[in-house]
């Protein structure tokens, strides 16, 4: 997140609110959970930090408001995490241990474990899925893209854990 | 060279692979070779004939008569025989028979009376047309009768009988032939030669008559100009006889000439759906050849061979066998079985002909497909398991427009997208149906002439007598039993390339059926609709196979018989019957079909 | 809530040559009118045989099958054309149209199996291609449409009769990302009319579409859990933002 916002000041200077609605627009209606105290600790740490810069601005209507703008040293994070193209974990590790352990140890069955899990992963790609029809057909906001590749990233664990299960059921037979 | 032994290989092992379908093939193939090498020999057997029988009796190039005035003295009679005789001497002349009297004469054998041209020959072989004995023996000093072959074979004597002449009984000493006359009843009155002895007895019947010479000429083809230049001499020299002798053999050719041309459309109709129906296959391995980088020009050529050896074992086959059946037709027609017919060497120009036919059948059937199936993308020919049905054309939608059934309409909309097949199968139904009602005219003509006697135009032109009327109705029983026989052979033909049809459609449109039948159609329904889509094409056949065949018959029927009018209950009789026969050909691969279960029939695709 | 399919002991074998095949060995399944179910199971486990099996497409050879309050099990062919017409939708995965007809022929073909006027048949037809989005496509031929509208085009010849059941057999095998999509949104449009519908399918997105999803292995049904009552709404946002962050 600490990037993404380096990046929107970036473009243009803001103050934490139309920081905030730049947020919302691009993630779409996972924006709805965004913690609206987050967006004020975050550009704090980031000030704190030496990537931006809070300047007062004056209004004639209204108080001042902190208008923050990105410094140099952000403008190299920003261009440094641009360039960047690790990917975030894919494979989760954890689980594969949880199995290994479940059967090494014997304190759980690994299939049904992975049973379990395969049925919470549904019940969430269901979930997901919902939200996704909740949108108008051919909308082309962001957002939808976004829970598209969520629903796509489910379905490729849940493929991921049938592979699993057909080799687990294989070897306790 | 690699590349030839591996297309030639390919080609042997599709055949060996799917023997019977090559087989067919050959066999459809063979018998339209057949049939056109027995029309081309045909000619050529009547004219090699006749130049036998010309040679074998010092055959005449020119002949020449002059009338003898009734009355007259011997004195006058020796005159006009001098001045005919000096025609031997006259320039181009090489040899000279006769003069020798003729007369006409009424005779009577075995109760008929038959009108009779008599000659008075020597007993010593003639020097120009000295008749080519057949059976028994020439004239000697006795009393005794020559009858010309074609009598004596319509009459049915034999050496030893006994025929009557103006009131005498005499004895025929034998038969023989002659090129100077058409045989007996293509010529009346018939020639029969008698003794000098017989003349005498017969001295009173022979008043009046003619003298006649025949001569021979050092340039034969000089005959029509020499007959013009002397005013006695008949001006039909040796060629017109010649062709004249062949006019029956040309009837014959143009019949079996005709039906060779049924027989090859059939074979193309076969053709056709056979290959199209192997186009499954082929096209896979079309596919699979031009993945391993087989070029399309090669894979053609793969197929090609294939068929061209068909088409090449056929021609062999259609050569030996057309020639060696040639003779015996022959000697179906009258002239040819007096003259005899022996089987012609294999010409150059025949064989090339009969090779190119035999190849076009070939390619027309099966280089459209073959070149669909090169130019289709490899990925599409290894993936499919039949040529899709072809995009939608103006004709389509305009059906798409119609408010038939909902059978009817798929089934027209089926053949329309495959007008290749629906061509085939229509053609050959036409065909058939052609077939039968030119038999049945045939049958019809042939039973008016025994009930009737000849088409008036025949009695006409002999005014006959009983024995030449029974002679050319047997001659025409002969020709059309061998008529019968040809047509009930393409029939079964025809039945054969119905079979095969029906079985392809079927297997057509098996998938639409299964999807049919998990919408809830029954497989009664469906097998009904399948049916109707194969009548439609039957009904059509109707429509142009009926007309066809009349013109069959009117193409075949020549001089001999009278133009028939079926009755329209023969045509509602034929159609129904055609489509009842075609229904139940259809019923048994389309129920078969039916039974088979949806999802294995689905799991084609 | 009566039930529209009630299956108990549902078995086919094939035989073959040497050790028969237990495609289906013994299915219990119950699916209430308005419900959604998929099947899943890995390749061979015999959900697209026990589809078959449900409608009428192969014959048990055990077990007894209700559809609404009809024993069918024992029925004829014919008999099973007859009920299947009115009944039963079928959607493939091969989509399996009449290629010779054009898509609103493919689509009014089951009304004017059960009689309905050729007038109402195509009315009805246009309407249901209009529903599905594909109505721009009802006078061209399977050849011009693409897999996705070709799937849209089976679906509503599927449900031109309104069946008491849509057996839908790998819907989305044959189509890309794109119009796997499509068919999703509108399986999700089609729970919102209470159609039943039994799923067979691979791919979870396909089976979480339902709220009922059954797992089959070697023959036997061996899980039959609901998908819905999962995570809330905020709840799956919040893990979403989470993964991203």
């Amino acid at each position: 997140m600490r990037e993404a916002m380096l990046a929107l000041l970036a473009k243009e200077p803001a103050h934490g609110y139309e920081l905030r609605q730049r947020l919302a627009l691009a993630l779409g209606v996972v924006g709805e959970v965004l913690n609206p105290g987050q967006v004020y600790v975050t550009l704090s740490r980031l000030e704190g930090a030496g990537l931006v810069r809070g300047v007062q601005v004056a209004q004639s209507a209204a108080p001042d408001k902190k208008v923050y703008e990105v410094t140099a040293a952000g403008r190299d994070v920003v261009a440094a995490w641009l360039l960047d193209s690790s990917w975030p974990k894919v494979a989760p590790v954890e689980f594969h241990l949880k199995l290994v352990a479940a059967a090494g140890t014997g304190l759980a069955d690994p299939v049904a474990l992975i049973d379990a899990q395969r049925r919470e992963l549904l019940r969430r790609l269901r979930e997901v899925q919902r939200l996704i029809e909740s949108h108008p057909a051919g909308d082309e906001d962001d957002g939808v893209l976004l829970l598209e590749g969520s629903a796509l990233r489910l379905q490729a664990d849940i493929r991921w854990l049938e592979a699993y299960e057909q080799r687990w059921t294989g070897r306790t037979r | 060279m690699g590349v030839g032994r591996l297309i030639i290989g390919l080609a042997w092992r599709n055949l060996r692979h799917r023997p019977w379908q090559a087989l067919l093939l050959l066999l459809a193939l063979s018998l339209s070779t057949t049939a056109i090498t027995v029309a081309l020999t045909l000619t050529e057997i009547g004219n090699r004939a006749w130049d036998r029988a010309s040679q074998a009796t010092n055959g005449f190039h020119v002949a020449a008569s002059t009338e003898i005035p009734p009355d007259s003295s011997p004195a006058q009679r020796k005159q006009v025989r001098a001045d005919l005789a000096s025609l031997g001497s006259a320039p181009g002349v090489v040899a000279a028979g006769g003069p020798w009297r003729t007369a006409q004469v009424v005779g009577e054998i075995d109760g008929a009376e038959i009108r009779l041209r008599v000659e008075v020959r020597d007993v010593d072989p003639a020097a120009v047309d000295q008749p080519l004995v057949t059976a028994g023996q020439w004239l000697d000093s006795r009393q005794g009768v020559v009858l010309e072959d074609g009598l004596a074979a319509a009459a049915g004597l034999q050496p030893g009988d006994t025929i009557t002449i103006a009131g005498q009984h005499l004895p025929a000493r034998g038969s023989a032939l002659t090129v100077s006359a058409k045989p007996y009843p293509m010529e009346q009155p018939a020639t029969v030669w008698i003794s000098p002895a017989t003349a005498t007895r017969l001295a009173a019947a022979l008043d009046g008559g003619a003298y006649k010479i025949y001569l021979r000429l050092s340039d034969p083809a000089q005959a029509e100009s020499f007959a013009a230049a002397h005013p006695e001499v008949d001006e039909h020299p040796w060629q017109d006889r010649k062709s004249e002798s062949a006019v029956d053999l040309q009837e014959l050719a143009a019949m079996l000439a005709t039906l060779a041309a049924f027989v090859v459309g059939l074979t193309i109709a076969t053709a056709a759906i056979l290959v199209a129906g192997r186009m499954a296959a082929q096209i896979r391995q079309v596919g699979t050849l031009k993945a391993v980088g087989v070029t399309p020009g090669q894979v053609t050529g793969v197929l090609l061979v294939e068929y061209l050896t068909v088409a090449l074992l056929a021609t062999t086959v259609g050569l030996a066998a057309g020639t060696l059946l040639a003779p015996p037709l022959a000697r179906l027609t009258r002239p040819l079985s007096v003259y005899g017919a022996q089987t012609p060497p294999i010409t150059l120009s025949r064989a090339a002909i009969v090779v190119a036919v035999a190849t076009s059948v070939v390619l027309l059937a099966t280089v459209r497909p073959a070149l669909r199936g090169v130019r289709r993308s490899t990925l599409h020919s290894l993936g499919s398991n039949t040529r899709p049905p072809r995009r939608a054309g103006r004709l389509i939608r305009a059906l798409a427009r119609l408010p038939l059934p909902l059978p009817i309409g798929l089934g027209l909309r089926a053949a329309t997208r495959r007008p290749g097949r629906f061509i085939a199968t229509t053609f050959g139904l036409t065909i058939g149906i052609a077939l039968v009602i030119a038999g049945l005219a045939l049958r019809t003509g042939v039973q008016t002439v025994h009930r009737q006697g000849l088409s008036r135009i025949a009695v006409a032109a002999h005014d006959p007598d009983p024995i030449s009327l029974a002679a050319t109705t047997a001659n025409l029983d002969r020709l059309s039993t061998l008529g019968f026989t040809i047509a009930a052979f393409l029939i079964g033909l025809a039945v054969i390339n119905a079979i095969i049809a029906a079985v392809f459609s079927a297997h057509d449109s098996a998938r639409n059926h299964a999807i049919l039948r998990t919408l809830g159609a029954t497989p009664g329904q469906t097998v009904t609709a399948f049916l109707i889509a194969q009548l439609a094409a039957c009904l059509l056949a109707c429509a142009i196979g009926i007309p066809l065949g009349m013109a069959l018959y009117s193409a075949i029927r020549a001089q001999t018989l009278d133009p028939i009018e079926l009755t329209p209950l023969t045509y509602i009789a034929t159609s129904l019957t055609t489509l009842l026969l075609y229904a139940m050909i259809a019923l048994s691969p389309a129920r078969l079909l039916a039974r088979r279960p949806i999802t294995q029939q689905l799991a084609y695709e | 809530m009566s039930a529209v399919v009630q299956a108990e002991g549902l078995c086919r074998h094939f035989g073959g040559d040497g050790v028969p095949v237990r495609a289906v060995d013994g299915v219990d399944l119950v699916v209430e009118q308005g419900e959604a179910v998929s099947i899943m199971g890995p390749s061979g486990c015999g959900k697209s045989t026990l589809l078959h099996l449900l409608g009428g497409l192969e014959r048990p050879d055990a077990g007894t099958l209700r559809l609404g309050d009809q024993r069918v099990d024992g029925m004829s062919e014919a008999s099973w054309a007859r009920l299947r017409r009115r009944m039963i939708g079928f959607v493939f995965q091969a989509f399996h149209l009449v290629d010779e007809l054009t898509a609103v022929e493919n689509v009014e073909l089951p009304a004017l199996l059960v009689g309905t006027s050729r007038r109402a048949a195509r009315r009805r037809a246009i309407e249901l291609l209009e529903r599905l989005g594909v109505a721009d496509r009802a006078g061209h031929l399977p050849d011009r449409l693409s897999g996705g509208q070709l799937q849209r085009v089976a679906l509503a010849r599927a449900l031109i009769n309104e069946p008491l059941v849509v057996l839908a057999d790998e819907p989305t095998g044959n189509l890309d990302s794109h119009a796997t999509n499509e068919i999703l949104r509108l399986f999700a449009e089609l729970r919102d009319t209470q159609q039943t519908l039994v799923l067979v399918t691979h791919d979870p997105r396909v089976a979480a579409t339902a709220e009922r999803l059954m797992t089959m292995r070697d023959g036997t049904i061996v899980d039959d859990i609901r998908l819905d009552g999962g995570p809330s709404r905020q709840a799956v946002l919040r893990q979403l933002a989470g993964w991203e962050a």
